[in-house]
């Protein structure tokens, strides 16, 4: 078991060493020549070839990363007040969500007791944006630092609208409607430890778990790129997805087509090869908050008020960072 | 016979990981039925206010053995539930 680990991680280490591209290096114009159904096909085993490892990886990594970090943390610490509240939101969030179930549970945990209604919006909007899975494909995909860029932008949104929305009237009412009195309940909570080999056994199977929920849309994902890929003309993409436009456009699309299995990575490589400017790729990335799913869900807990402000924050969050970014890396 | 209280707090409707942890949690109760240990199984709602309430906030799926929380955040398997279990009655 240790063994494949290290094999894992040195041969990830191995690649980048020899520098070769574990993002697809199949050109938009070398698909056009090929029939329909060879388009898909082509594109896949080109992926894989590069990807594997990559995908390899970032699984087995999340299995482990979560599998590890201590969650009791949280039972222990989020009824402690505004600030670790705000503090454990972020720093949790990226490691917890890696399985969406997990999601709203503990959203609607944190409102409930004394942390209140900031900080679990800030661990709603946190945690799609910068999940490890995510940011591994982002940085290995894309780019380190398009990935670092990506969380920065998430943390200050993600705070942004937590603060906000707690400031608001409708944001109060529904923090008192919810607020529980009684935060007596630490001594309840006695994590016991497997050994070692079960924990690492446990992890890769997560990390199994994990690829199985997703794999199968990234595959029918990446059948879609590979499509996008070959039939959209680059000439539209440099028109519309360049400039202020292009960042606005992308981010407002960016939310509907945002699918919790990476696809909007893959996606989102493919543009950018074909003349998206960094700026709005960065809005493309992180339109993850307009997820219909995940509102309605939370919907159910804070109304419609709340999720309306959030999603507005975000929204604009997403495209000032846009601009931003956009304007710094000269590419907008 | 000894009697131990196990709850499975997990999401309603239950995802795929909370049903894994029920079943390890059930098979372990047959199990256990032979060395004289009757083991009563509930379920929570992970999200309810009354499991909130009771234990804070939580990681789905989580195990509590005698009103304790044992597992947190991961499916436990059946052998280490035994464990557990074998551990509270002692």
């Amino acid at each position: 078991m240790l063994i494949f680990i290290f094999f894992t991680v040195g041969y990830l280490i191995y690649s980048r060493i020899m520098a070769y591209s574990l993002a697809p290096t199949i050109e938009p114009v070398d698909l056009r020549g090929l029939p329909l159904w060879e388009i898909p096909i082509a594109y896949l085993v080109n992926y894989f070839y590069h990807g594997w490892i990559c995908l390899l990886f970032a699984f087995v990594a999340a299995g482990l990363v979560y599998e590890f970090v201590p969650k009791e943390v949280i039972t222990k610490y989020m009824s402690g007040g505004k600030v670790t509240g705000y503090g454990l939101a972020i720093g949790m969030a990226p490691f917890l969500t890696v399985c969406s179930c997990t999601m709203v549970p503990l959203f609607a945990g944190i409102l409930y007791t004394g942390a209140g209604i900031g900080p679990a919006i800030t661990f709603l909007l946190m945690a799609p944006a910068a999940n490890i899975l995510s940011i591994l494909l982002t940085g290995e995909m894309i780019s380190w630092e398009l990935a670092g860029v990506r969380i920065i932008a998430s943390v200050v949104v993600a705070l942004t609208a937590g603060i906000i929305i707690s400031k608001t009237p409708w944001g109060k009412t529904i923090e008192k409607e919810h607020q529980l009195n009684s935060s007596s309940s630490t001594s309840r909570v006695e994590i016991v430890k497997p050994p070692l080999d079960e924990r690492l056994w446990s992890a890769l199977k997560f990390g199994g778990y994990i690829a199985k929920q997703i794999l199968p849309f990234f595959l029918l994902g990446l059948v879609a790129v590979s499509y996008v890929e070959a039939y959209l003309p680059e000439d539209i993409v440099g028109t519309y997805l360049t400039g202020v436009t292009g960042v606005l456009i992308a981010s407002v699309i960016g939310g509907p087509l945002y699918t919790p299995t990476l696809v909007e990575i893959v996606l989102g490589k493919g543009m950018w090869d074909m003349g998206m400017s960094k700026g709005a790729l960065l809005s493309w990335l992180m339109g993850q908050p307009y997820d219909v799913a995940n509102a309605l869900a939370v919907s159910r807990i804070v109304r419609w008020k709340v999720v309306l402000t959030y999603m507005l924050i975000a929204w604009a969050g997403s495209v000032i960072f846009g601009l931003l970014y956009g304007v710094l890396s000269g590419s907008l | 016979m000894k009697e131990v209280t196990v709850e499975v707090i997990g999401v309603d409707p239950p995802c795929k990981r909370c049903q894994a942890t029920y079943k390890s949690v059930e098979e372990t109760a047959s199990t256990l039925k032979a060395k004289e240990i009757d083991v009563k199984i509930f379920k929570l709602n992970v999200q309810s206010k009354d499991t909130i309430a009771k234990y804070g906030v939580l990681v789905p799926p989580a195990l509590a053995i005698n009103n304790v929380v044992k597992v947190m955040g991961r499916v436990p398997e059946k052998k280490e539930v035994e464990r557990l279990i074998l551990a509270t009655v002692k």
